[in-house]
């Protein structure tokens, strides 16, 4: 995925139907928008920079992962299988992002009050006890479909694609305006490129 | 904590810079820091009490290690009906393999008449090798996790091992003092205070190195030093875990303890070993997800990294 920072105007749009189509729990964000500040005064810049799994090639949650539940897939998405994730939340303490959660017990937005049937049914997929992270929307993916945050940008600050073709559009954008990645000195080979502000 | 309160604490930490780490010190993650800590402990007892040839030891090793740091373990996972599924892929869980090799080994070993015998001998090496994956186990865990660089300093596995060992040397001290002159006390209390002033070095050590491994080691270096855990590090992990077991040990040395005293020494030590690990593994904080923004670059002619 490609990230354009010039493009995004920092609207939580992505946040927001991140949450809706996976309807997860409160207190969890797969997708989020930090406020950032560049330079120093007067020459101050203020930007958005939208994070998210960042589906690193040298995935340290893949190789830490005492169960196999965490796997990185051909097509370069990491994905956590729920029905073998032990909890043991080793992933969380080695992910230099911040992108995955864990929740030990089910929290709701009105204590006393329980889910709504909304939120019961969308609940319902997100046991408790167990560590969830963004796949890309991959329901969507592997129907054809962009992933969620991407379809819903109002200002196409994000291009999915395959990174591997280079005529797509993602290999363009990367290659006609150079990209950075987060935290490069880290090592895991992040596969979201940012264009920069 | 209320369900809100958690959630507006996680909230708040997703935008700070430096984010702590509270997934295993926090609630139920403190039985992580417990587990490594019982871990150490039993491995380092059935270490000694080999060395020693003290029977009882050997059977104090397998229960601390076995109900203790492996139940422990258990009680943090979210899904423990799952842990199977941990033992089923050694080569990624070096403590459940490590727990399973130290206890099938020491298990067979003490059991009568098998001690003498080749069987014997070779579930020694067994257990043997199991205690050398829990020691190392508990130091790598965290080693590996460039995210946190506190974490992140190649001593910290020995930091870990000479707690661990120490730890194993208190036990016994607190054993000897309840059952009496069992075994070469003087020479434990020797061993101890060895393992106690070379502990204090590495841990001095460390924390040198912490000062130099960039930001966030230093700031968890100031949390610990002068922040929120200064208590804990000042009270328990010196005072408790470094001044009194040398100071009452180099006396020992000389004169010799009484028992009230050498259980004193044991304990004392014991607390200090909890509170290294509970400080170490509290101080964490993550690296900064944006410091300064990198240059764009050009990754044309590159092969595509994903």
């Amino acid at each position: 995925m490609v990230i354009d920072l010039k493009r995004c105007i920092g609207c939580h749009a992505c946040q927001i139907v991140c949450k809706a189509e996976n309807g997860t729990r409160p207190g969890t964000l797969w997708a989020r928008v930090l406020k950032q500040e560049l330079g120093t005064f007067p020459n101050v810049r203020r930007f958005s920079l939208p994070l998210l799994c960042q589906h690193c090639r040298l995935a340290p949650c893949v190789e830490v992962c005492p169960t196999g539940a965490t796997q990185k897939r051909a097509d370069g998405i990491v994905t956590v299988d729920p029905d073998k994730c032990v909890g043991c939340r080793y992933c969380l303490m080695v992910c230099p992002f911040g992108s995955r959660s864990y929740q030990a017990e089910e929290w709701t937005y009105f204590p006393g009050d329980g889910d709504n049937p909304y939120e019961a049914i969308a609940y319902a997929g997100h046991p408790t006890g167990i560590v969830e992270k963004c796949d890309f929307c991959l329901s969507r993916v592997e129907r054809g479909l962009q992933p969620a945050c991407v379809a819903a940008c109002p200002v196409k600050a994000r291009t999915f694609g395959d990174l591997h073709d280079r005529q797509s559009e993602v290999s363009r954008l990367v290659d006609e305006r150079g990209a950075f990645r987060l935290r490069e000195e880290v090592g895991t080979c992040p596969s979201i490129f940012y264009l920069s502000p | 904590m209320s369900s809100i309160d958690a959630l507006d604490q996680r909230l708040q930490d997703l935008m700070l810079p430096y984010r702590p780490q509270r997934e295993w010190i926090e609630g139920r993650g403190l039985l992580v820091v417990v587990a490594h800590f019982f871990s150490g402990i039993g491995a380092g007892v059935w270490l000694f009490s080999l060395a020693l040839d003290y029977d009882a030891g050997l059977i104090i090793g397998i229960v601390v290690t076995a109900v203790l740091a492996g139940g422990a373990h258990l009680a943090f996972l979210g899904r423990w009906q799952r842990f199977w599924r941990m033992i089923l892929r050694p080569h990624s869980s070096w403590v459940s393999l490590g727990i399973a090799l130290f206890l099938a080994g020491a298990i067979l070993y003490v059991l009568p008449g098998v001690r003498d015998t080749t069987f014997g001998s070779a579930m020694l090496v067994v257990s043997i090798l199991g205690v050398a994956l829990v020691l190392l186990h508990k130091g790598f865990v965290y080693l590996v996790s460039k995210a946190i660089p506190f974490w992140n300093i190649s001593l910290l596995p020995f930091l870990y091992i000479a707690y661990a060992l120490r730890g194993g040397a208190a036990v016994l001290l607190v054993a000897a003092a309840a059952a009496g002159e069992v075994f070469d006390i003087d020479l434990l209390e020797a061993i101890k205070l060895w393992v106690v002033v070379s502990s204090a070095v590495l841990l001095l050590l460390y924390l040198a190195l912490a000062n130099n491994a960039g930001p966030a080691a230093k700031r968890s270096l100031q949390e610990l030093v002068a922040g929120r855990l200064s208590p804990a590090f000042y009270a328990g992990t010196i005072f408790l875990g470094l001044v009194i077991p040398i100071v009452l040990g180099a006396i020992g040395s000389t004169t010799g303890l009484w028992r009230g005293l050498l259980a004193f020494v044991g304990l004392s030590s014991l607390a200090g070993d909890f509170f290294v690990q509970y400080c170490i593994v509290k101080a964490g904080i993550y690296l900064p997800i944006v410091g300064e923004l990198p240059p764009a670059r050009s990754y044309r002619g590159r092969p595509r990294l994903f």
